[in-house]
């Protein structure tokens, strides 16, 4: 019921768009042409080199093309994506990839994965900051509200869906997410943007200059404030944050190699419902090193430390501090072999203090994480590229994993290309797994102590065996598409199981990994830009998450275990315009299909940005998001679950 | 078989949905046809080729190549791992001169040689980048690329694109060790100068 009185306005939407796109391509080239604008390729020779400077290119980056080369299923989400999409945090500009599932909980939560097992704790995705790992070792997983980056100082997102395990480590089980933000000799000069709206503000200065010995810098300072969401039932969810952010990147190029520095602070408030704000907050540092050794290898060194702060008194109190070293060389052999190897060190103690409700025993853990992997890219023919390569990753709770990949990729034709993979993953126990424990004090039953839940003394890594075959094709530079099949079976899925007859101190409960499922599917996207002013993109994908519980299992948690909230299907498409007067128009319209446990309907929404540019440096866009419906649910059990509503934003931005 | 007893999934709906979406990415290709044919279509989605050829021809003007035998000998431009950008460059030079010197366009494969090269642009599908631009420099030939670090693997011009729009960075170091220099107008113009250790 729900859908059929949706469909007409869709339609409607999409016919007024498809039309106003027909009558702007038609007005465009009617124009006389301008420097920049609709020049010929034989008319650019004649404009000086200032001209040339400022000739805009609104078609597909070198970056994403050099991708068509890689035997993985890749999606890039540029600068440009982003800044027409309107999107002003992390979780939002992800929607652009067609490969991921984004489903915003509460103001502040979201539920991202790629191919299955979301939630709220999904531990299947590894993200990355600039080669910063933000994972939390706590649950595998990401607390996206502590994550954010100044979305004009982003190069690219790429986006891995499928396992990246041999190059990344456990936890790239389903997926990669790389941000990769612009060299600080990119970001020269001054920026500030004001956003504001009926849900959410923002505020961002940043500054980048010169450093005396041959270096670029950049310095900036973020404050976001996002309001309560709704629950389904009206009342406020007390979901809110106050976000106040400020750091700073260094950059120096030298003709054999480069430094980076780079560095984060920030200070967030949590709303609580009817109590004080929650404070969040914690620092991190990074410092890279590349370095041309000869002509034929390279080698990137890489330090990060960061501190984590969580006081969430009524939940818990965290402190987490984390140092990651990271090696890796690479060479080319007898001109075939592209090999690569390196080792990690990564180093975690974590600090907590348990509420009433529950804790981590024990509450102090130091954890260690070593790695060593080796990969050989090796040019079998001209077309022809085997890859191989294994990771051993040894962890504290479950010792040496192995992560082993084997992929083939054939160029059929130069714009053509025809890969296959095979991998071995894991996710390896987190915290949550072994050590967490409610009630915090344990209860006497029978005057034995005994804990609700007893954390999994036994519990073991998931695994899962992945296979892909993908396709791309890019028959021309107007139009390119992708595809990729894939097939995982996984194992020793987590879930919860009685332990009634346990010893004293033991869970009534404990984690075990008594499930395992199968997940097949197939993620699609294409890009055409028929003329220079108007770009279309579409994603979709198709998939089966199952899962289910193995023999003797008595899981019964449901909604912390085993139990998967994946839709079929979801798609997108996204249109990109050039309109005359220094304008663009973005909209995007994606679905998703049903989530089963808990139950959420599917839904279709519509977003859009329109930007003019009233002068060079000065950017005013408008920005609409959820626009088909006053609020709708995107995840977790109703009634109580939040709602997404729609919103409006104005957004003025300044560069000088 | 009873382990597969929790399947939710109903069956059915897939082949509705991978017909859905053949339908919708297949609906894409034929507006293409109708919206002004291949010749229109390939004159503005090339805009980026076309400025960095643009961009190869003005270079010339702005460098002062090692004078060879004949003042008036063509400026030849090597081109590898960008067919592309040597069709555009081949296009756009033709009948025209710089500096009274007409320019010859080729298109070279990994491991020919750049001697007799006034100008070497490798794409990004070179394969070799660091080799080739080694022995371009000994042979003075002005380099330039299209990778983020192609500065630091030895080009003097590299090309990014930075807010949707082309632009270069140049290194002086890299110029000097191949004795071409460079005008300051070039200098001016690029978005970003490397400067000597």
């Amino acid at each position: 019921m729900h859908i059929t009185t949706i469909r007409p306005l869709v339609l409607a939407v999409l016919a007024a768009l498809a039309v106003s796109a027909g009558t702007v391509a038609s007005a465009a080239a009617a124009e006389p042409p301008q420097p920049g604008a609709g020049a010929q390729t034989g008319d650019l020779a004649d404009l000086s080199l200032e001209q040339l400077n400022n000739v805009v290119i609104t078609s597909v980056s070198r970056q994403e093309e050099r991708l068509a080369n890689a035997a993985a299923s890749v999606f890039i989400i540029s600068a440009a994506d982003i800044r027409r999409s309107g999107a002003r945090s992390v979780p939002e500009a992800l929607r652009l990839a067609p490969n991921l599932q984004v489903a915003r909980q509460t103001a502040r939560d979201y539920a991202i994965t790629a191919r299955g097992f979301n939630g709220q704790f999904a531990n299947k995705l590894l993200v990355m900051i600039d080669g910063r790992s933000v994972y939390s070792p706590l649950f595998s997983g990401v607390f996206w509200e502590t994550q954010d980056v100044v979305m004009e100082d982003i190069e690219r997102i790429e986006v891995i869906s499928g396992p990246g395990a041999t190059i990344w480590g456990a936890n790239a089980v389903n997926g990669v997410i790389n941000i990769i933000t612009r060299s600080a000799k990119d970001t020269q000069g001054g920026l500030a943007t004001v956003s504001a709206g009926n849900r959410e503000r923002d505020a961002t200065v940043r500054y980048g200059g010169v450093l005396g010995n041959g270096g670029h810098y950049r310095l900036y300072g973020r404050y976001t404030d996002v309001d309560d969401s709704e629950r389904a039932n009206g009342t406020p969810d007390a979901s809110g944050l106050r976000r106040r952010q400020a750091g700073f990147r260094a950059d120096w190029d030298r003709p054999l190699g480069g430094l980076t520095l780079s560095g984060d602070a920030y200070a967030i408030d949590l709303a609580q419902p009817g109590r004080p704000d929650a404070p969040l907050s914690g620092a991190n540092l990074i410092a890279r090193v590349t370095r041309k050794l000869t002509d034929d290898s390279d080698l990137r060194l890489q330090l990060v430390l960061d501190h984590v702060e969580r006081n969430q008194p009524f939940a818990f109190i965290e402190r987490l501090d984390v140092v990651d070293l990271d090696a890796q060389h690479s060479m080319r052999v007898a001109g075939r072999h592209n090999i690569a190897w390196g080792a990690g060190y990564r180093y975690a103690r974590d600090r907590l203090t348990p509420s009433l409700v529950y804790g981590f025993l024990p509450a102090e853990r130091s954890m260690h994480w070593g790695s060593l992997f080796a990969q050989d890219e090796w040019a079998l023919r001209d077309d022809l590229r085997l890859t191989v390569g294994a990771k051993v990753e040894h962890n504290n709770y479950t010792g040496a994993e192995y992560l082993p990949n084997l992929r083939l990729a054939w160029s059929a034709s130069p714009t053509q290309l025809v890969w296959g993979s095979l991998s071995r993953t894991v996710r390896a126990p987190s915290r949550i797994d072994r050590d967490y424990h409610t009630p915090a004090v344990p209860i006497l039953i029978g005057k034995v102590p005994r804990f609700t839940v007893g954390g999994g003394p036994d519990f073991q890594s998931e695994t899962a065996n992945v296979a892909e075959l993908g396709y791309r094709i890019q028959p021309s530079l107007e139009w390119s598409y992708a595809a990729t099949a894939f097939y995982a079976d996984y194992d020793r899925l987590r879930t919860q199981e009685p332990n009634v007859n346990g010893p004293a101190y033991s869970g009534l409960l404990e984690v075990r990994n008594m499930a395992a499922g199968q997940t097949r599917g197939i993620e699609m996207w294409a890009r055409w830009q028929p003329v220079q002013s108007w770009r279309l993109n579409a994603g979709l994908v198709v998939q089966q998450v199952r899962t289910h519980l193995k023999e003797g299992s008595r899981d019964s948690s449901g909604s912390a275990g085993v139990a998967t909230s994946d839709p079929n299907h979801y798609w997108q498409l996204r249109s990109s315009h050039d309109l005359p007067y220094d304008m663009q128009l973005d909209w995007t319209l994606r679905y998703t299909g049903a989530l089963e446990k808990p139950a959420v309907p599917s839904y279709y929404e519509l977003d859009a940005h329109w930007l003019w540019k009233p002068r060079p440096n000065v950017d005013v866009a408008l920005i609409g998001q959820n626009l088909l419906h006053r609020s709708h649910a995107e995840f977790g059990a109703a009634p109580n679950r939040s709602v997404v509503q729609r919103s409006v934003v104005l957004k003025l931005t300044l560069r000088f | 078989m009873t382990r597969y007893a929790n399947l939710t999934v109903p069956k059915r709906r897939l082949p509705v949905l991978a017909a859905l979406a053949a339908a919708l990415l297949c609906a894409a290709p034929l507006p293409a046809a109708a919206a002004g044919g291949p010749q229109a279509a390939l004159g503005v989605a090339n805009l980026e080729r076309g400025v960095k050829a643009a961009y190869l021809f003005k270079f010339l003007g702005y460098v002062e190549f090692a004078a060879g035998a004949d003042p008036a000998a063509p400026l030849v431009v090597g081109v590898m791992g960008a067919d592309d950008v040597a069709a555009e460059v081949t296009r756009l030079t033709a009948g025209r001169t710089v500096n009274g010197r007409p320019i010859t366009v080729r298109t070279l494969r990994d491991g020919d040689p750049s001697a007799g090269l006034h100008m070497l642009f490798l794409g990004a599908a070179a394969e070799r980048p660091v080799q080739t631009l080694r022995g371009a420099a000994q042979n003075g030939v002005l380099t330039v690329t299209e990778d983020e670090n192609g500065l630091q693997q030895g080009a003097i011009i590299n090309f990014r694109l930075i807010e949707d729009r082309i632009r270069f960075e140049v290194s002086l170091p890299a110029a000097e060790r191949s004795n071409l220099k460079l005008s300051s107008r070039l200098l001016s113009v690029a978005y970003h100068v490397q400067k000597g250790n």
